[in-house]
């Protein structure tokens, strides 16, 4: 099965989304994590999911660009977190795929979902700030807002959470 | 403890007096004090209490624990902010996720979260 969870800034969504996958009870869990720690704010973010997840069995792999090429163990439950920094991974690094970045990150996915028992992808709502922004950040919001509809397609389930709160997208009405 | 959220002029406050037309009076969180909070009714502009609370080095992430000791039955009236770009400013992405993670806190503690969309509200929780 795979879910799609979304949500703004500090809205519970990991909490949330940890809870999903836990529930399931395969034998292998693992966390991709893609954020890049490149600075005191990245690393205290990056230590702070690291301790949420902590005791909960996950084992961490770090993928930043070419999901595609991620080899995971068949039938393993995913957590996968998040879209918004993969996006950009993709998008701005050098060895990332650049103007490819919709195709190469939907690839990705999709040989994951093959792959993987059960899927839970995070990725983030930033599109309702009203700003408009330069064209480089504008093309960020349209590919990420490709990628999210590409993957609530896919999805069985879609979630936004609202402080905390699961919000039904698709999918099953808790 | 009741929670109305929702985007910026959508009707929250006049929501929030309708529902609970009873409730009294709200406060202005754009103007009002700490202590202000133990006996009001509600509270409007969460938001703007939030961030002059930071601004001014406050310890606004123990609001959820002060809220629930000193005024349980407060309604609280926020707009969510955090659904955009993260900024590049350090202070606007503290504030915005000081938003989020004080109002997930509340949210947990109320028993009803409404978000209010063009003035109609979804019960959400509750």
């Amino acid at each position: 099965m795979i879910h799609i969870v979304t949500g703004g800034s500090g809205s519970g969504k990991s909490a949330f989304a940890e809870e999903q996958i836990v529930k399931f009870s395969g034998d292998r869990r693992i966390y991709i994590a893609t954020m890049y720690p490149f600075d005191v704010e990245s690393r205290r973010r990056v230590e702070r999911h690291r301790r949420m997840r902590a005791g909960k069995r996950f084992e961490t792999v770090e993928c930043y660009t070419h999901l595609e090429n991620l080899e995971i163990p068949a039938g393993a439950d995913v957590l996968l977190e998040c879209m918004s920094n993969l996006t950009a991974n993709e998008m701005y690094r050098e060895d990332g795929a650049g103007d490819q970045t919709c195709g190469a990150v939907c690839r990705g996915i999709s040989a994951l979902a093959e792959r993987a028992g059960n899927l839970v992808v995070v990725t983030n709502e930033v599109f309702s700030d009203g700003i408009v922004y330069d064209p480089e950040t504008e093309r960020y919001l349209e590919y990420l807002g490709k990628i999210n509809q590409y993957l609530a397609q896919i999805a069985d389930c879609v979630t936004e959470v609202v402080y905390g709160i699961p919000v039904c997208i698709k999918g099953m009405r808790r | 403890m009741k929670m109305v959220i929702g985007g910026a002029y959508q009707g929250k406050l006049a929501y929030a007096r309708n529902t609970w037309k009873d409730a009294g009076e709200f406060l202005d969180g754009a103007l009002c004090g700490w202590e202000d909070l133990k006996d009001c009714a509600g509270i409007s502009h969460f938001e703007a209490f939030i961030r002059r609370g930071l601004k001014d080095g406050l310890p606004v992430r123990s609001l959820p624990e002060y809220l629930k000791k000193e005024n349980p039955d407060v309604i609280i009236v926020c707009r969510e902010v955090g659904c955009g770009i993260v900024p590049m400013d350090a202070f606007e992405r503290e504030y915005r996720e000081t938003v989020g993670r004080v109002c997930t806190e509340l949210a947990a503690m109320s028993e009803e979260v409404h978000r209010v969309l063009c003035g109609v509200g979804t019960v959400i929780k509750g």
